[in-house]
């Protein structure tokens, strides 16, 4: 078997590196990575391929060999003047579309669920989120009935406040949904409140957009803060009955 | 020889579901719709799914029904917006209401709920709902006469359009253009404020907007509401069959296909003009630039909130000179709101105000992701607000620029450099805001900058549904965009650079031939 030459190696290489890139986060992750990122990754992984490829002076060598008999070789006439027209093209073009401004909105990424803080201050006082707990949640083995009492008051909540938005259905298509952006979340998928715990939901309902870290871009979610209009009970309540409606379980330490 | 057995027994097998399924939608229509339902099992669901709009008792007074305009039906009223039964039955056909149940209806909190209850579900709940209004006893009325439809041509247009405007009989409440600017208060049954549909933006149509559907509307009126129905003998304005179907396909004629929202687009470009841009809406380079339009929503995030809005969309148009820009925002209002103004008083929701609009943007304008809070800025990040009213009787229209950091903390600036001027036409705001690209203040005014993406948010206020101070309709944040008027420069740089590698590669190939000679 001929030996595949050194620099058909590398550029094998860096494309495969950079063609993972896009398949793990594009399609595994379903979360298209940003290009001034991936440009950044690239950078360095290019950098150190390259050093890699020409740790010495006889690699370096082998390394050039197929450009240079490209170049040398009469023979290679023909190729040699068709990569000598296209490469001032590409160059000429890449610049070029670099420079012409873009009338495509930048594309910005937040994170739907940041990591919460491990302790915050709700409704005047101060929350450890990690071992907060919903104080009604016990009602659902020892006493069902209260624990449907409790759920009802929840939809109550919901269907005062919520459902414009989040939709009456808790599919995130209330009847402002389409209008805002980003969208309301959609509670039935499985994505949303089946992968987090009672006392996420209760910080991200009490304290809304304005209260999220910056990587989630708290200037742009018109989540309102609720603990300005509902108690605490009634945040509880509402999260008993997102669930109960949705079938969902909450998250626990547990898990 | 046994895989072609397989198939044959296959497509047999097939034949004999196909025909099963013919057999069953044969048999099927001979049951009668209600009897398809069952009132026992729609409790469940009634409970569990529509009990908090339109209440326990059936009677439209469910929690949620208080925020809610159009209200929730209440349904011991026995009154039905959509049917397409005769004029002057009241019992809906059972397809009615499985159709609004399953599809909703736009525009208003009901939604459609086939992608959540089977139809089966569905029948149930109806049968129990109709237990309400006793109409689980009654027979519904014999369907309307639809005739022949009466394809849309532009003939038929012509038609229908001389029917709308004669004698006022549609004008009256729809307006000259159909964007429904009514000269009248009208009320509900359950006197609730209502207002005449926009008929340019048919996706709000409670009942469809195909011109079967339109038909229905002007044969049966709209129950409960002032919309009347023009196959009653006894009204003055009556129209025949034929007369309807020109009618409807006029109705259908008018929907807007410019102005109307892509959610793709999240910007407004700006374009250079030669000279200064426009002084009034009604320049004709407006026609030439290109509009975006955005959804608005109710502000509900801080005290006083807005739960029942008028505005459902803004559009804007933008263009730049030299020394200043223009903003031209369009949106329709069915009603100019005038303060002082007798038929504006008489029109309005009590606590008529005026009607405004306003533009917001960052004060420096962000080079990272992060921008001020969508709602007014904040601490760290303050915002410029322009700010037009239209004036009352006494006072002319007026312009005023904020400064503000948050909902608490608004600064009034004096002597803004900032100008705008409205007017409104059939149903119609067209407001034009100016200011110099550059001011004296940088640390208070933005200064616009040309090719960066720009955030901007937009608000309005319909004073005659009593919006003020923070009762209004706004958007999140989108971006206006000076386009770069720099074209030359990246085909020169691009040239410059292709330039360079042939030189490149020339003086690479002759030390390569020198070498050669050489050996
Ligand atoms: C979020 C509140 C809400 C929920 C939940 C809701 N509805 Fe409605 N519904 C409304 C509103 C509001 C109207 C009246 C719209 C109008 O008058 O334009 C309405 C109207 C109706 C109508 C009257 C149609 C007509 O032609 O007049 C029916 C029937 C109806 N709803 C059935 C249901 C059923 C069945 C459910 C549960 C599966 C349900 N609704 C759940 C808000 C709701
Ligand atoms: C007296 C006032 C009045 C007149 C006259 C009137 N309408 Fe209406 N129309 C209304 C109101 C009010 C509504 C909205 C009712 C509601 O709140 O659901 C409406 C709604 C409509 C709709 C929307 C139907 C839907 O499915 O949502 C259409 C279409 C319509 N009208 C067409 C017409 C046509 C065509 C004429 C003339 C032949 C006409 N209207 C005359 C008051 C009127």
């Amino acid at each position: 078997m001929r030996k595949i030459p050194r620099l058909f190696q590398m550029i094998g290489i860096i494309l495969l590196i950079y063609f993972s890139f896009i398949v793990l986060f594009d399609y595994l992750l379903d979360q298209v990575i940003p290009s001034s990122l991936l440009r950044m990754y690239m950078f360095f992984i290019i950098a150190g391929v390259v050093a890699v490829f020409t740790f010495t002076e006889g690699s370096t060598e082998e390394l050039l060999a197929p450009i240079m008999e490209m170049m040398e070789n009469p023979e290679k006439r023909k190729v040699r003047n068709a990569v000598l027209t296209v490469m001032p093209i590409l160059v000429g073009a890449y610049l070029y579309s670099q420079m012409v401004p873009s009338v495509e909105a930048p594309v910005e990424l937040r994170s739907i669920h940041p990591a919460p803080p491990s302790s915050v201050k709700l409704f005047g006082k101060r929350y450890n989120l990690q071992t907060l707990v919903n104080p009604l949640r016990k009602y659902e083995k020892d006493d069902p009935e209260k624990f449907r009492e409790l759920v009802r008051e929840g939809a109550r909540v919901y269907i005062e406040n919520c459902h414009i938005c989040h939709g009456d259905k808790l599919d995130g298509q209330g009847l402002y949904a389409v209008r805002l952006n980003p969208t309301p979340l959609n509670f039935r998928d499985v994505g949303t409140i089946a992968q987090l715990q009672e006392s996420y939901l209760f910080w991200r309902i009490s304290t809304g957009g304005p209260g999220l870290p910056d990587e989630a871009a708290p200037w742009i979610s018109s989540m309102p803060v609720w603990q300005d209009f509902l108690t605490e009970e009634e945040i509880w309540q509402v999260i008993l009955f997102l669930y109960d409606y949705t079938g969902h379980r909450p998250r626990t330490w547990e898990e | 020889m046994r895989r072609v057995g397989l198939i044959t027994t296959n497509i047999l097998s097939r034949i004999a579901v196909g025909y099963a399924i013919a057999g069953l939608a044969l048999v099927l229509p001979i049951l009668t719709l209600a009897d398809l339902g069952e009132a026992d099992k729609g409790e469940e669901i009634y409970f569990q799914h529509c009990a908090g709009c339109h209440g326990e008792e059936g009677d439209g007074l469910g929690p949620g029904a208080e925020r809610l305009l159009p209200p929730p039906r209440d349904f011991t009223s026995g009154m039905f917006k959509i049917m397409t039964t005769a004029f002057d039955e009241y019992v809906p056909r059972d397809e009615d209401l499985f159709k609004m149940v399953s599809d909703g209806m736009p525009g208003t909190s009901m939604p459609g709920w086939s992608d959540l209850l089977s139809d089966q579900d569905m029948w149930n709940v109806l049968s129990y709902l109709k237990i309400f209004s006793g109409y689980d006893e009654e027979e519904p009325g014999p369907e309307l006469a639809y005739g022949e439809q009466i394809p849309s041509s532009a003939i038929s247009i012509g038609k229908g359009k001389e029917l709308y405007l004669e004698d006022d009989r549609c004008t009256e409440c729809h307006g000259l253009e159909g964007k429904g600017d009514a000269k009248k208060r009208l009320l509900g049954d359950n006197s609730e404020r209502t207002w005449p549909r926009n008929l340019t933006k048919p996706w709000n149509f409670l009942g469809g907007n195909d011109p079967r559907e339109i038909f229905a509307r002007i044969s049966t009126g709209i129950p409960g509401t002032q919309m009347p129905s023009f196959a009653d003998e006894a009204s003055t304005k009556k129209l025949s069959i034929e007369e309807r179907w020109h009618v409807a396909n006029y109705v259908k004629s008018l929907e807007k296909t410019v102005e109307v929202v892509d959610p793709q687009n999240t910007v407004v470009k700006a374009v250079l003009v030669e000279g200064d841009v426009a002084e009034t809406t009604d320049d004709p380079r407006w026609q030439e630039s290109q509009p975006s339009t955005f959804f608005l929503v109710p502000q509900i995030i801080a005290e006083e909130r807005q739960f029942t809005p008028s505005y459902d969309t803004i559009t804007v148009r933008a263009m730049y000179s030299e020394e200043y820009i223009a903003v031209l925002l369009t949106w329709d209002d069915r009603t100019k709101s005038i303060p002082g103004d007798a038929t504006a008083e008489k029109i309005s929701e009590e606590g008529l105000a005026e009607d405004g609009v306003a533009i917001q943007f960052p004060v420096t304008i962000p080079d990272s992701m992060e921008k001020p809070y969508f709602g007014m800025g904040d601490v760290a990040n303050p915002v410029n607000i322009w700010h037009w009213k239209s004036g009352t009787t006494d006072l002319p229209e007026t312009v005023s620029l904020m400064n503000a950091k948050g909902f608490a903390e608004i600064i009034l600036r004096e002597s803004p450099d900032v100008h705008a001027t409205g007017t409104y036409l059939n149903g119609t705001w067209r407001v034009l805001f100016k200011r110099k690209i550059a001011t004296e203040n940088p640390g208070e005014d933005i200064q616009f900058s040309e090719g960066v993406f720009i955030p901007v948010v937009f608000a309005a206020w319909d004073g005659s549904a009593a919006e003020n101070g923070s009762r209004h309709t706004m958007t999140t944040w989108y971006w206006l965009l000076l386009e770069s008027s720099s074209v030359w420069e990246p085909i020169l740089a691009g040239l410059i650079a292709m330039l360079l590698v042939i030189a490149v590669e020339f003086w690479w190939l002759r030390n390569i031939k020198r070498k050669q000679l050489a050996d």
